[in-house]
């Protein structure tokens, strides 16, 4: 018996051994508060997304007594990898909120220290900065603000012979366009359809949250959501754009069909413009003129500032990072969120947070970029809603949500009876529930 | 399962553990020297078993072992990540049976299990019997009816949407050669959404059941089948009284497996519907996936996981039970 005990404490002892080796090589030097900084910040697919880079490189050419190093995380699971290294206590000391549903996680869990004499610093440039402020404390500062535009495809509106949009179009007027496009295109030999939209839940869903006065994700109440649906549907049946069940079945990609001219018009996130022209570039989009418009809205009332959708992208300060690094991590803050760190973005083709002067002027001047009057309009004048306004419910609503899409889309349930259903569901699983 | 016990009891000489101890018939000669040596020379046996297992055993209780017995744990707080868990008692059980998704998942489950795991027992054993024959080219056919199984899910999903596309797919095309005037929307629809994932799911995987059938198949002695045809039996009695009882083992293997895969199916729906349309095809696996990883609600997934466990469990306690009866 003695035998056998004092040999398990020799195994215990092995793996103790083992494990504090293999914890102690994981232990963070305490930072040196007067010589240099480094600091560590998250990042996914480095080498296709270069706005990390670009924010570190311009933010260390005016501060050279801090560096920034990345920790790269895998773009599809990077809340989940983040998640678990701040649970582990091993995450960097600034981290990318890449969208806002998860935002809340992150605050509830205290995982994000309080910024909030960096945000009072920024000025009322900063896009989607109210986002991050919870109880009158923010918790992050964004640095990017995509927003929704109509991209079209000039050469079919003229070949279609339909006037291409205007900074007033309202969805009526987009409508009569569809329509007229759908026959113009037919009747020039033209395969192209009318538009293209995507199977995102966004396509839908987040216009009509933007604008429908009254409309709340939280409240359960989804009939805000039924015009946008019928019209979708409508275009569907009038085979004006590609019907749902064939874009998912052929995993259709909106890049390519924008880019390949299979659609004249395409309601998409300010992203694209960058991924458009560096395809024209390469060569996997073919070459013709485009240009991006206001998305259209719901009445003429709101035409001098489209009201649209998008959620920010921001940078917060682990909770845990070293007392040491913090002042450091707060420069950096106030710079990329600032006109420092918009310039360096939108001179790479990216819809910064900050939009001045100076930011349009180093955006308009990437090359490929439409000049006409109506982008420029676009980018600078617009009224940018949340998609996932924060809320602890939000990632569950929008899961219910993106399950009632797809039936509407597919013709599995008729909008009134999907929409109803979602609101019943909202409230039995989520909003009564917890 | 058995398990063999090396120098066991009744084991040789020097191996030999008896309980009593050599020391036992003579107390005086503890710690002799011959004895010592004997200990060390067990010791260093056990140890160097030990030293065998260790790494897997490492493995599995750091990565499979401590996370289920915490799963247990989880299910009983509303743990949601960060901060600390809050024991809510059966609180995520008594909220599951009143959950309507939760329910769609399970009946969604047994739904793709209950034609899931019969199509591919039968098909499976279909094509180890066929390709079990002296033909030209078998080895090639052995290889393309097992080739889906180590093909990437994200391809196969891919491939199968295109071909199940409503408009233009050729499985449609050919349904319309067959006269089907308003053939089924496959993946865009919910009512025909869950067949087709089952097609698929059966299609990736008979290659690798067919295999462990192929195996069991060497196992048939051959003089059976050659007494039986003496008797004058027929292929299909041959099949039914030599071939199914020799094959019993075997048979059980994969029941229990397919069994246990079936309840878990996950990545095949999550690329190629997604749970969709609606929630069509949401299964439990999905489910979990959803609250814990998407939500954050580890605490509610976990118990989901727990009910899961539970029915994996049950069905294979029943069908171990009923294949002892079988064989006493």
């Amino acid at each position: 018996m003695r035998h056998r005990r004092s040999r398990w404490t020799a195994i215990a002892a092995a793996v103790t051994a083992l494990t504090l080796t293999a914890t102690a090589c994981g232990a963070d030097e305490p930072a040196d508060s007067g010589g240099p900084v480094t600091l560590t910040m998250s990042a996914w697919s480095m080498k296709t997304t270069p706005e990390f880079a670009k924010l570190a490189e311009a933010f260390q050419a005016q501060h050279p007594d801090v560096k920034v190093e990345f920790k790269e995380y895998d773009a599809t699971n990077y809340d989940t990898q983040l998640t678990a290294d701040l649970a582990a206590g091993s995450a960097p000391d600034l981290y990318v909120l890449k969208n806002l549903k998860n935002f809340i996680t992150y605050q509830a869990g205290d995982q994000l220290l309080d910024v909030s004499d960096v945000a009072g610093g920024l000025g009322d440039k900063v896009n989607g900065l109210g986002n991050y402020k919870v109880d009158g404390t923010t918790y992050a500062v964004p640095y990017r603000q995509d927003s929704w535009y109509l991209y079209y495809n000039k050469d079919l509106f003229a070949a279609a012979g339909v006037t291409p949009p205007d900074k007033t179009w309202t969805w009526a007027e987009y409508e009569q366009a569809v329509a007229a496009l759908t026959t113009g295109l037919k009747t020039a030999g033209s395969p192209a359809k009318a538009a293209y939209q995507h199977v995102w839940q966004s396509t839908v869903q987040g216009l009509a949250l933007a604008q429908t006065s009254g409309a709340d994700l939280v409240s359960g109440d989804y009939g805000y959501l039924a015009p946008y649906y019928r019209r979708a549907l409508q275009q569907q049946e009038a085979g004006a754009q590609v019907d749902y069940g064939t874009a998912t079945t052929n995993t259709l990609q909106y890049q390519a069909q924008f880019g390949t001219q299979q659609a004249a018009t395409m309601l998409m996130g300010s992203w694209y413009v960058a991924t458009l022209i560096a395809q024209q570039k390469k060569g996997d989009a073919q070459s013709f003129q485009w240009g991006f418009a206001p998305a259209p809205q719901a009445d003429a009332a709101t035409k001098d500032n489209p009201v649209t959708f998008g959620d920010p992208t921001g940078l917060g300060v682990n909770a845990a990072i070293d007392e040491g690094k913090v002042a450091a991590a707060k420069k950096f803050l106030t710079f990329v969120a600032g006109e420092g760190g918009a310039t360096a973005l939108a001179s790479i083709g990216i819809t910064p947070a900050t939009l001045t002067d100076p930011v349009t002027k180093a955006y308009f001047g990437v090359q490929g970029v439409p000049t006409d009057e109506l982008s420029r309009f676009s980018f600078t004048t617009h009224d940018t809603r949340a998609e996932n306004p924060v809320s602890p419910h939000t990632a569950a609503l929008q899961n219910i949500l993106q399950e009632t899409h797809s039936a509407i889309m597919s013709k599995s349930t008729p909008v009134d009876e999907a929409l109803s259903q979602a609101g019943n569901r909202a409230r039995t699983e989520v909003l009564e529930s917890r | 399962m058995s398990t063999t016990t090396v120098g066991g009891p009744r084991g040789p000489g020097p191996r030999s553990t008896d309980p009593r101890g050599s020391g036992s018939r003579d107390p005086g000669s503890r710690g002799t020297g011959a004895n010592r040596t004997k200990r060390w020379y067990k010791a260093r046996r056990s140890l160097q078993g030990v030293s065998f297992v260790l790494p897997n055993f490492l493995g599995f209780g750091l990565l499979t072992l401590g996370p289920v017995v915490a799963l247990f744990y989880i299910s009983f707080t509303n743990w949601n990540v960060f901060g600390t868990a809050k024991w809510v008692g059966l609180d995520n059980f008594t909220r599951l049976l009143k959950d309507a998704s939760f329910h769609t998942a399970l009946l969604n489950t047994l739904y793709y299990s209950a034609f899931h795991i019969p199509l591919t027992l039968a098909l499976s054993l279909g094509l180890a019997l066929l390709l079990n024959r002296k033909l030209r080219g078998v080895a090639f056919f052995r290889t393309a009816a097992f080739f889906p199984y180590v093909t990437s899910i994200v391809a196969i999903a891919i491939a199968w949407n295109l071909l199940f596309s409503r408009d233009a797919g050729p499985i449609n095309q050919i349904l319309g050669l067959f006269g089907v005037d308003d053939p089924p929307g496959w993946t865009a629809s919910s009512d025909w959404a869950m067949p087709a994932v089952i097609v698929v799911g059966v299609w990736r995987e008979m290659g690798y059941y067919m295999l462990l059938f192929l195996a069991g198949l060497q196992t048939v002695p051959p003089e059976l089948h050659e007494a039986a045809r003496i008797d004058g039996a027929g292929a299909w009695q041959r099949f039914r009284n030599v071939t199914l009882p020799c094959l019993r083992p075997t048979t059980f293997f994969v029941t229990v497996m397919l069994t246990i895969g079936s309840f878990k199916v996950f990545d095949l729906i999550l690329v190629m519907t997604n749970g969709g349309p609606g929630q069509s095809t949401l299964v439990l696996s999905q489910y979990i996936y959803q609250k814990g990883l998407v939500e954050n609600r580890f605490g509610y997934a976990s118990a989901i996981s727990v009910v899961l466990f539970a029915l994996c469990m049950a069905v294979t306690v029943v069908q171990f039970a009923i294949n002892r009866r079988r064989n006493a």
